[in-house]
């Protein structure tokens, strides 16, 4: 691989230890993948800040790092985190949330907003075609698919290190032939909601492995379906881009799968592991919430109540929340709660008594039986607020 | 026996002799090696109770969330890692782990070669394995 004169002299250890490991880090990844040399990025996106799914193995490393005083040389933001700063702060033991900030104190220490958010493209314009180091597998679908932009899907610690570094090695989908489709998929019938679409995305991330999909038959949907597909879809498979009609290809060329109604149909039954209606916990938000969902969700809810023994969660980032205030308010006066910061997969559910959550999350649905160890329900918006007002 | 020599590709600098850890299954750090003393935890793996403290560790490759290149780091911090990684197939959680911590580390090497108990030699400089010696079968 190549290396300018002055990424060799971070790599040679003269601009010290930790300069020297985040480089290191992605030279060796960019060896194993055939990379031929460093990019610039224009953003980084950290995955692994909730003290949840982390644990105590990342304290040290990060300490280690920010008593070095590294910043970041690219703009560089967070996924979420395991509490909010309003709602769960104030339910979960002390000890949880100190563990969480401390945490929290060296990514900001080194320079990362934030951000809190696995939406990182509401915060800020992500340009068509511009090189990124993401992290998290569902904004790194999004990004590739719905807004053009070219990403791996990292690692923390490697998404990490280009945040020091302001560069990734350019293997994988920052090379255009491997953004080239290898498959046709054929939907034989129009999907009806975001429940249908992450559905879609659950059972193709299954059969497809990591090759890149052309989709036909969705050019209609909504940027908030295509997000609920990229979510499930990276949730299951390896796949980090697909493709609606609209690209150059000869389709002869291609390998085709038929997805048929039934496929659609059984994958949603599979994703309700609940045998009776009943959720502790109503949950909107994976990926956290755009402005359009958080507005929709205040027209189904408002002048209502959730209803007693119902908790109804809507997470969304701190930026999307200060936006909409006026739905904000809409939805917590009938007994919702807005949480921003992070979302039900990555706290402590288990730990609040929820034992059963419906969502209209196919990546959720797909994640909560282990990661929350509760029962699912998979239900689109309208009918997870229809169960939150009447049970 | 004789020693035997095998070939693969340096990945982390260093050098080291000590013994052999084989398993024949991959492994994920995260949640399948227990930070705070080193054993292997993961249900139904080949290896689990067996302590990598020390160990020449040989597996196929890694698997498991990028949060394992972490508990690399934790256990070097706890001088319970493994005193060098051999894979079968280089995979980015074990090598950011071991680029971390510090362990050095070969891949592609053929490492059904080697069994648990062997006495390895390793210059990770140049990507070889020798095979010093083999404990008696009883």
């Amino acid at each position: 691989m190549y290396l300018t004169s002055e990424e060799e002299r971070i790599y040679d250890g003269e601009y010290g230890w930790a300069n020297q490991i985040c480089m290191k880090i992605l030279v060796r990844l960019g060896e194993l993948f055939n990379a031929s040399r460093l990019i610039p990025i224009s953003s980084a996106h950290v995955s692994g800040v909730s003290y949840k799914t982390l644990g105590d193995a990342p304290i040290e490393f990060l300490k280690a790092l920010c008593n070095a005083k590294v910043q970041v040389k690219a703009e560089a933001t967070l996924n979420p985190k395991s509490v909010d700063p309003e709602y769960l702060c104030k339910k979960l033991p002390e000890k949880l949330c100190k563990k969480q900030n401390e945490i929290l104190g060296y990514f900001e220490k080194m320079g990362f907003a934030d951000s809190l958010t696995c939406t990182p493209y509401y915060l800020k314009k992500i340009e068509r075609n511009s090189h990124l180091a993401w992290a998290e597998s569902s904004a790194v679908v999004y990004a590739n698919s719905v807004i053009g932009a070219w990403t791996n899907r990292e690692g923390g610690p490697s998404a990490l290190a280009a945040a020091i570094i302001g560069k990734t090695p350019n293997y994988g989908i920052h090379r255009s032939e491997n953004r080239r489709p290898k498959i046709l998929v054929k939907i034989e019938k129009t999907l009806q909601d975001e429940v249908e679409f992450g559905a879609l995305g659950t059972f193709l991330g299954d059969v497809l492995k990591d090759d890149v999909p052309v989709i036909q038959n969705i050019k209609s949907a909504s940027k908030d379906q295509l997000k609920q597909l990229g979510a499930a879809l990276a949730s299951t498979g390896m796949v980090n881009m697909f493709y609606m009609e609209d690209v150059r290809v000869k389709k002869s060329e291609l390998e085709q799968i038929n997805v048929e109604p039934k496929d659609i149909a059984q994958t949603v039954e599979k994703l309700t592991t609940a045998s009776v209606k009943k959720p502790d916990l109503v949950y909107v938000g994976c990926p956290h919430c755009s402005l359009d969902e958080i507005k929709q969700i205040a027209e189904l809810i408002e002048n209502k109540k959730v209803k007693n023994g119902i908790q109804f969660w809507v997470c969304t980032s701190r930026h999307i929340k200060k936006q909409a205030r006026k739905d904000v308010e809409k939805i917590e006066r009938c007994g919702g709660h807005i949480i921003t910061d992070t979302c039900a997969v990555v706290t402590w559910t288990d730990k609040l008594g929820i034992k059963t959550i419906m969502t209209n999350s196919a990546k959720t649905a797909h994640y909560a039986p282990t990661l929350n160890k509760a029962e699912t329900i998979l239900a689109p918006l309208n009918e997870c607020v229809e169960t939150a007002l009447q049970g | 026996m004789q020693s035997i020599t095998l070939k693969g590709k340096g990945i982390v600098e260093g050098y080291c002799k000590g013994e052999a850890l084989v398993s024949k299954s991959p492994i994920s750090f995260l949640g399948g090696v227990d930070p705070a003393d080193g054993k292997i935890v993961e249900r139904n793996h080949d290896l689990c109770g067996e302590c990598v403290k020390d160990k020449i560790f040989c597996f196929p490759y890694g698997h498991g969330s990028t949060v394992g290149s972490y508990v690399l780091y934790s256990l070097a911090k706890r001088k319970l890692s493994p005193k060098a990684i051999i894979n079968q197939t280089a995979d980015p959680v074990v090598v950011v782990g071991a680029i971390i911590a510090n362990i050095p580390m070969i891949a592609e090497i053929d490492i059904t070669r080697i069994e648990t108990g062997d006495m390895l030699e390793i210059d990770a400089y140049k990507g070889i394995v020798k095979i010093l010696g083999r404990k008696e079968s009883s």
